[in-house]
């Protein structure tokens, strides 16, 4: 095929461009700034004074961000085993041989294509409820007393409990597109060796699944890492430390909230940079798990 | 229809307990908010529902629609979506082809670079994004436009850029005999070739733009220009001052509606979309 050098060059010139602006320059910038004293995050580069690593020791000097910090923690660890293992379940219950399989895939899924501030709304206004709430009804019907749900104390996992819920389907979808890669005969020999289901699973699927647990780790890491909506909505006037993330933090610092007295772009961009500096670890790490004698099949 | 085999059918009755409760619950969630969404604000607290004593309040929805703006907010996602949907498939189509066609001087970076563009958080963009938009003066919905094509351009390149990668040479082959030029053979031949690649592609981009909310948050500076996400957030925070529960659970399935119902009509082109592109071990 002749090689059209004009045609490929202005095909992919928007491309290249959006690239450029929309990811290249940015995240540069974002990291430059970092090193430097920025008040309005409007200010030309111009009006920057050199601070060396002076906005991260202040971020990590913030009783704030340390608390945010914590809770992204939480959220990546409590939530990730409970969101990984219920879509593991989901996932395993789904290929089992059940019927109405489409069903129940497109159902559980079904979360993550509607727009998560309905999702949250539909949590916080009716299932954490107090006065009508479908928790509350159910504990009051077992002959318990109402609960705060969204009080100070259990706001927390309320709002962990609830992102779990709309993030279960699709962890789900890519183990079972996992599970449905490993070859039936493997299964079928087992079974005929005497190999009963929870055998099955911990010796054969787990082991396959290899690849696909670590992209669903990395995902997971993305997804806690950039938390911000759910915070959002459970606390949406001011920033409370119960849900407190570190993405709000750098919201409030940068575009204001309630207890900054002073924006600080250049702390803002600090926050930014340990976030991506924990994803890459965490898949550096991942990696380096889920390595070695990968399973042919 | 396969006989059933009770004996199977038991066996697998714990499985149909998991996806069923979970199932269930999501039901429940959802009927129970459209039941609200016809009732008024005391049967709400009553929890009297789904009895409808005082009839099904479908002025709830004209509330919603009217004095709360969601009309201005559905049409501004309406907008929103679409242009940007349409703007995207201009800036990749384009790219994935040449891309998946020839190797050329930093088509591997480019390549490279729109891969890890996918995984970049926004967090990381978003400050020099903001400060160069007041430099340019650029700022309102042709802003949110921008920036949501932008935004797009990766995971849509790549997409594509894999679709692409399946076709035959030989049509082009054929067209290049027929003295076919290179951009019309992209235009009427290779382009209608990927259109179930686009189909599905867009859906995302629209299920994604429509459900955005971290820039639209930002870059919104009055509720004129303002999405569904970020206009359902207003309306619920001044919910305290108006008390309207009806109208306010009218507001959720309004900007619900759009995405699931796309999603009732294509889930299996949009579940095979979910894991089909990317996402291999």
């Amino acid at each position: 095929m002749r090689k059209n050098k004009a045609m490929i060059f202005w095909f992919c010139m928007p491309a290249l461009l959006s690239l450029v602006l929309m990811f290249v320059y940015p995240v540069c910038r974002t990291v430059l700034m970092s090193f430097f004293r920025v008040e309005s995050v409007t200010a030309t580069m111009a009006d920057w004074s050199f601070f060396g690593f002076g906005n991260y020791s202040k971020i990590f000097g913030s009783t704030s961000f340390m608390i945010s910090m914590k809770n992204m923690l939480l959220i990546w660890i409590v939530g990730g085993v409970f969101t990984l293992a219920l879509a593991m379940l989901m996932a395993v219950t789904v290929t089992s041989g059940i019927r109405g399989k489409k069903f129940f895939r497109a159902a559980i899924y079904m979360p993550n294509i509607i727009s998560a501030v309905a999702l949250a709304t539909m949590w916080i206004q009716y299932i954490f409820n107090y006065d009508y709430g479908m928790l509350n009804t159910i504990v009051q019907f077992l002959g318990g007393d109402k609960i705060k749900w969204l009080g100070t104390d259990l706001k927390f996992w309320a709002m962990t409990g609830s992102f779990i819920f709309g993030s279960v389907g699709y962890y789900m979808l890519i183990y079972i597109s996992g599970i449905e890669g490993i070859p039936q005969d493997l299964y079928e020999a087992a079974t005929i060796d005497g190999a009963g289901k929870v055998h099955q699973f911990t010796h054969i699927t787990l082991p396959l699944l290899k690849g696909v647990l670590k992209t669903s780790v990395t995902f997971w890491s993305i997804n806690t890492t950039t938390f911000f909506l759910w915070t959002k909505m459970f606390s949406p006037i001011d920033t409370e430390s119960s849900t407190i993330v570190p993405v709000i933090y750098l919201y409030d610092m940068v575009f204001g909230g309630k207890g900054i007295t002073q924006r600080d772009a250049g702390a803002g961009a600090a926050v930014g940079v340990v976030l991506t500096l924990i994803i890459i670890a965490v898949y550096l790490v991942t990696e380096r798990l889920f390595k070695g004698n990968d399973l042919e099949y | 229809m396969n006989k059933i085999n009770w004996k199977k059918e038991a066996r697998l009755l714990p499985g149909y307990l998991i996806v069923g409760i979970w199932v269930l619950f999501t039901a429940v969630m959802l009927f129970w908010i459209l039941g609200a969404s016809l009732s008024t604000s005391r049967e709400i607290f009553s929890g009297q529902i789904f009895k409808f004593e005082s009839g099904f309040h479908f002025e709830n929805y004209a509330t919603a629609w009217k004095a709360q703006n969601v009309s201005v907010f559905f049409a501004n996602s309406l907008l929103y979506s679409v242009i940007s949907c349409v703007g995207v498939l201009a800036i990749s189509a384009p790219a994935a082809y040449v891309l998946s066609r020839w190797e050329f001087t930093g088509g591997k970076a480019l390549r490279i670079g729109l891969v890890i563009a996918m995984s970049v958080p926004v967090i990381m963009v978003i400050m020099p994004i903001y400060s160069l938009s007041v430099q340019w003066g650029i700022k309102g919905r042709v802003l949110l436009v921008i920036l949501y094509i932008m935004l797009r351009v990766p995971y849509t390149t790549i997409y594509l850029l894999d679709f692409f990668s399946t076709l035959s040479r030989t049509y082009e082959e054929a067209a290049y005999l027929d003295g076919c030029s290179g951009p019309k053979t992209f235009l009427k031949i290779m382009l209608p070739l990927v259109q179930p690649a686009i189909i599905t592609v867009t859906i995302f981009n629209f299920m994604s733009v429509w459900n955005e909310f971290f820039m639209a948050l930002i870059f919104t500076s009055s509720e004129s220009m303002a999405p569904v996400g970020v206009g359902l957030l207003n309306i619920i925070n001044s919910m305290k001052y108006t008390g309207q529960y009806g109208g306010m659970f009218a507001a959720v399935i309004i900007v619900f509606l759009p995405t699931f119902l796309l999603y009732i009509f294509m889930s299996e082109k949009i579940i095979a979309g979910v894991t089909g592109g990317g996402v291999k071990g």
